[in-house]
């Protein structure tokens, strides 16, 4: 299996105070890992170290064999690349469903007005939102302008997403069907870096899970092995809470 | 009443006011497009600026906004008009008016668009640049049409008194509603042609107001 993307020994402090420390991880294609661990953990930072949203103060991202570039118009195609879905769906509430997803593929891939929408309304049907091409977000439930925002990432065809608790936002009756995108995309070979709270999904969908406690990776493997037996004395604290 | 509505002094200045109409017509649409572009280049400036080398412009753009929130329009008239030539700057008193509510409205407008393109929220620009946008691209299509809907109802106020300012200009000689009523009632003493320019004064900015009523609503938040 190909790695599409390669944390390694990355690093971030706020004013001083450690956020991540001397993360190394692996996504490889078609897999899905989920990062779990406590709220302030580190999770968040760490995807958004991944596309340089935050800038690491150490290691190096690698992305397909190669450095995620500092800036310009190199970062700007690598972000293309690296879809990202975020908690709060961050959609644009002055455009509908269709021109949401269809911005980046014209403004920023470059494609023609009818190529973008077309990869657009693609990715709308793949999210199962094929009818609400039209809809503004205000008019879309909290499920589906999460959907949206997948679809905003999906129809630039990136080699990964990267979401950052993309259901945690959402009331309990909508958070299935926002997984059960993300299930039909493992199956499509999508890799996924997914920072999440549904220990129940991940351990049923995740090839990996990584648990991460005060910016440090204390342990990462098969979501039996993470899950069920439990080496850490924080892992253990952590799921005995849920 | 006669005296407030005399039909022969009125007929006699009528022919000055409607010329002064396109004179103010003329002022104070220019004027607040130039305000209102300058405001929109430099609050741009202010937004895509980034790095050590390029910061003080930010403060310079700031500095500028507030002298210029704080210069009385007429104050910046007279010296540029009187003032200026001293310098060898010879304006005329359309162009000095010009030149003055231009500046006095850009400085407002700036603010006025830096308020709303810091409103929107962060997830927004992020959301953009996560997708490749460039900074450029995820400003213009982003995020400054949704500051742009914060910012309406404000700037039509502050273009409205814009408007209204052009009528200082009748100090520097201008030919303006109010410097051709006033001049009539110098020479006849009757104040009959100031109140017809008080009725064209609303009749040309009235609707501006409603207009601006109307955006008010249009353009309300969510």
């Amino acid at each position: 299996m190909n790695t599409v993307l390669e944390l390694r020994g990355v690093g971030k402090a706020f004013a001083g105070v450690p956020a991540l420390r001397d993360i190394h991880l692996a996504v490889g294609t078609s897999e899905l890992v989920a990062l779990i661990g406590p709220s302030g953990s580190g999770k968040s930072t760490l995807l958004r170290c991944c596309n340089r949203l935050t800038e690491p103060d150490a290691g190096e991202v690698v992305f397909e064999g190669s450095p995620v570039p500092a800036g310009g118009a190199e970062l700007a195609s690598v972000r293309r690349r690296m879809g990202m879905v975020f908690q709060a769906f961050n959609l644009y509430p002055h455009l509908n469903a269709l021109e949401n997803a269809a911005l980046a593929p014209r403004r920023a891939a470059g494609l023609s007005q009818g190529e973008a929408e077309g990869a657009a309304r693609e990715a709308l049907e793949r999210v199962g939102l094929g009818d609400r091409t039209a809809a503004m977000p205000d008019e879309l439930s909290g499920g589906q302008q999460q959907r949206v925002a997948i679809a905003r990432a999906l129809a630039l065809r990136p080699r990964i997403l990267l979401l950052d608790e993309p259901t945690s936002a959402l009331d309990p009756e909508l958070v299935g069907s926002v997984l059960r995108v993300i299930r039909s995309l493992k199956e499509d070979g999508v890799a996924m870096l997914i920072a999440t709270h549904e220990i129940a999904f991940a351990r049923e969908a995740a090839d990996r899970i990584a648990f991460l406690a005060d910016g440090e990776i204390l342990e990462c493997g098969p979501p039996e092995e993470i899950l069920d037996r439990p080496k850490s004395e924080r892992l253990q604290h952590f799921l005995s809470r849920l | 009443m006669r005296i407030f509505f005399d039909p022969e002094i009125l007929a006699a200045a009528w022919p000055g006011i409607r010329s002064g109409i396109g004179v103010t017509l003329g002022l104070a649409l220019s004027s607040i497009a130039a305000g209102v572009a300058l405001g929109l280049v430099l609050a741009t400036v202010r937004a895509l600026i980034r790095g050590a080398p390029l910061r003080p412009v930010g403060g310079l753009i700031a500095g500028y906004a507030d002298v210029f929130r704080a210069m009385p329009p007429l104050v910046l008239l007279v010296v540029l008009y009187f003032a200026a030539p001293f310098a060898g700057i010879e304006l005329s008193g359309f162009m000095a008016a010009f030149v003055a509510l231009g500046l006095v409205l850009g400085a407002s407008a700036e603010e006025i668009f830096w308020a709303g393109i810091t409103s929107v929220n962060r997830g927004q620009w992020e959301a953009a640049l996560s997708t490749g946008l460039s900074r450029g691209e995820a400003f213009r299509r982003v995020v400054l049409p949704q500051a742009v809907r914060l910012t309406i109802p404000p700037l039509t106020n502050r273009a409205i008194a814009t408007g209204k300012n052009t009528a200082l200009a009748s100090v520097v000689a201008v030919p303006d509603v109010l410097n051709q009523a006033a001049s009539v009632q110098a020479q006849t003493a009757s104040p009959a042609p100031l109140l017809l320019a008080a009725g064209v004064y609303l009749a040309l900015f009235l609707p501006l107001v409603r207009i601006g009523r109307w955006l008010e609503t249009r353009f309300h938040i969510r």
